[in-house]
């Protein structure tokens, strides 16, 4: 899988990349700024991009503002954000268009090696992956005492991206126990329900972001 | 003024110069005695140089202008007396020195002790709000800085040494205990995650990072989506704004709403920038129970006195029942 790096501090990009590599993808461009940043994924068209939102040269939200721009022009562009703090805002930002492939995590979650590739590997394959901060502070704005509090949990996995059978595994129960608990949700939440992953998520997090 | 070293040096030229001339007048056959107008011209630098250096040790101002007014008078009138004296009296015409003197510094007493005028006094309470609200500033200013130093210390600092303390035995363990080992490695990531977000409070509390990249109408924005409380944002404030106005206006709201949530009881608020180019003005109107006192509560005070800082104010109209309007001003030039 070929992907796109854009991180500032060397440090960190260097052990990312390494990273990266260990696990076979294949890290075909590796820049430092908002500029480079836009040109390399236009040039390169990469499976996923992996992107820092605070780069140079005004050190603000270049990385966040060059992702949408490169969505714009290609539609469902894999991008995963990481930054050092998280802002529902920008969870909106970037989830607005409504087309799958969107990852915003904190910098933190990369010391979580098999936790990042598998978010890497799900945004590269259209899914979604909401930090687990921005998602509880969805939830917690949210009367849910209709659900159990088992729903709750499966409802605040779905909302981060995962699918069925990730979350049987987070939560050590069957995929097939998991589908219920979806199921159970959608009705008391009254969404639609759908077998696309994504879709599902992107409905979830729409209701959860109170829909405005 | 020439140190006393250097004035001993003249007073004594001064001296060797009159007995010179003395003895010259002495040697010349006597007659009158010419000499007195040298000594009058030496006594008339000293007095001068006295006096005047009195006049200016007055704190410059209207004051110190009256001093040397005063001063050179008083001189004036001494030099004629003592010139009417040396000349051998007679008509005594220093008279119309002295009346004039008088009049003139008569005069000039009289305009300095006036009431200052609208403008001065308006200075005069400018400058008094400016030094109130720098040290404010500066006490604040202080006192956030013990703050991040105390909150640093206990949170992230502590729990680095704890991770340095984990990894370390980690690496002690490794091979005669894997178990533990790959253990106290789990315990090490998550004090630093810890670390991590007790480092995202602290930054927080000092300067949102929305609001160094997006603005104040944006970091608002972010700010009201995780409340408890509906909050609508309406209207933009202009850019660029000063970085002390918008960091001052930003924690102005989070104070506001911050009251709405716990004490407000209210079911909805809003938030509208308007008034420039002219000023910033915020509005914050929310449905709760009102009765608001800025007068209590550290938290309106605290800002009233944040916003002074930047010469901005604040208006609480918070009637028992409710609403309450709270409205930030701060010009801007």
């Amino acid at each position: 899988m070929r992907i796109v790096l854009a991180e500032d501090l060397t440090l960190l990009r260097d052990g990312l990349i390494r990273m990266l590599e260990a696990y076979g993808f294949e890290v075909v461009a590796a820049v430092g700024t908002g500029p480079d940043l836009r040109q390399a994924l236009l040039e390169q068209r990469p499976d996923v991009a992996i992107v820092d939102i605070r780069l140079p040269p005004t050190h603000t939200d270049e990385g966040l503002r060059a992702a949408l721009a490169a969505r714009a022009e290609v539609p469902g562009l894999p991008v995963l954000v990481l930054s050092q703090y998280v802002e529902r805002l920008y969870a909106r930002e970037l989830l607005a268009d409504g087309n799958g492939g969107i990852g915003y995590l904190l910098k933190d979650r990369v010391s979580d090696i098999g936790e990042f590739i598998d978010n890497v590997r799900r945004v590269a394959a259209g899914g979604t992956a909401l930090d687990p901060t921005v998602v509880s502070k969805l939830l917690h704005n949210h009367d849910l005492n209709q659900l159990t509090p088992r729903e709750r949990e499966v409802l605040a996995h779905m909302a981060q991206g995962r699918s069925n059978a990730a979350i049987g595994a987070a939560l050590f129960i069957t995929e097939k126990a998991v589908a219920k608990h979806t199921n159970n949700i959608f009705a008391k939440l009254g969404l639609q329900a759908s077998d696309d992953d994504n879709r599902r998520v992107l409905a979830v997090l729409r209701y959860l972001d109170g829909q405005g | 003024m020439a140190d006393l070293g250097v004035r001993k040096v003249l007073a004594a030229a001064a001296v060797a110069v009159c007995i010179a001339v003395t003895v010259v007048w002495a040697m010349t056959g006597g007659g009158e005695f010419w000499p007195r107008w040298v000594y009058f011209g030496f006594g008339t630098i000293t007095a001068g140089a006295y006096v005047f250096r009195r006049a200016l040790r007055v704190p410059p101002g209207r004051r110190r202008w009256l001093a040397v007014d005063a001063a050179f008078c008083g001189l004036l009138v001494a030099v004629d007396l003592t010139v009417w004296v040396l000349s051998g009296r007679g008509y005594f015409w220093p008279i119309w020195t002295m009346l004039g003197v008088s009049t003139l510094l008569a005069t000039h007493a009289w305009i300095v002790s006036r009431p200052p005028g609208r403008r001065e006094r308006e200075l005069a309470a400018r400058v008094s709000t400016l030094s109130r609200s720098r040290s404010g500033a500066l006490d604040r200013q202080a006192a956030e800085l013990k703050r991040v130093e105390r909150d640093l210390h206990d949170g992230a600092q502590a729990r680095i040494v704890s991770l340095a303390l984990s990894l370390g035995m980690a690496g002690d363990l490794l091979r005669r205990d894997p178990d533990s080992a790959a253990r106290l490695l789990d315990e090490a990531r998550s004090t630093a995650r810890a670390a991590l977000d007790d480092l995202r409070t602290v930054m927080h509390s000092i300067h949102p990072p929305v609001l160094a990249d997006r603005g104040l109408g944006d970091a608002v924005r972010a700010l009201v989506l995780d409340l408890a409380v509906p909050v609508t944002v309406t209207g933009d404030p202009p850019a660029p704004l000063p970085a002390a106005t918008e960091t001052a206006a930003y924690f102005a709201v989070a104070e506001c709403l911050s009251n709405i949530v716990k004490h407000a009881g209210a079911t909805s608020a809003e938030v509208t920038f308007a008034g420039w180019p002219d000023a910033l003005r915020i509005t914050v109107i929310d449905d709760g129970t009102g009765g608001a006192d800025p007068a209590e509560g550290s938290g309106l005070r605290g800002i009233a006195d944040r916003l002074e800082a930047v010469d901005g104010t604040l208006t609480v109209s918070s009637p028992p029942g409710g609403p309450t309007l709270v409205t930030i001003t701060v010009p801007l030039t």
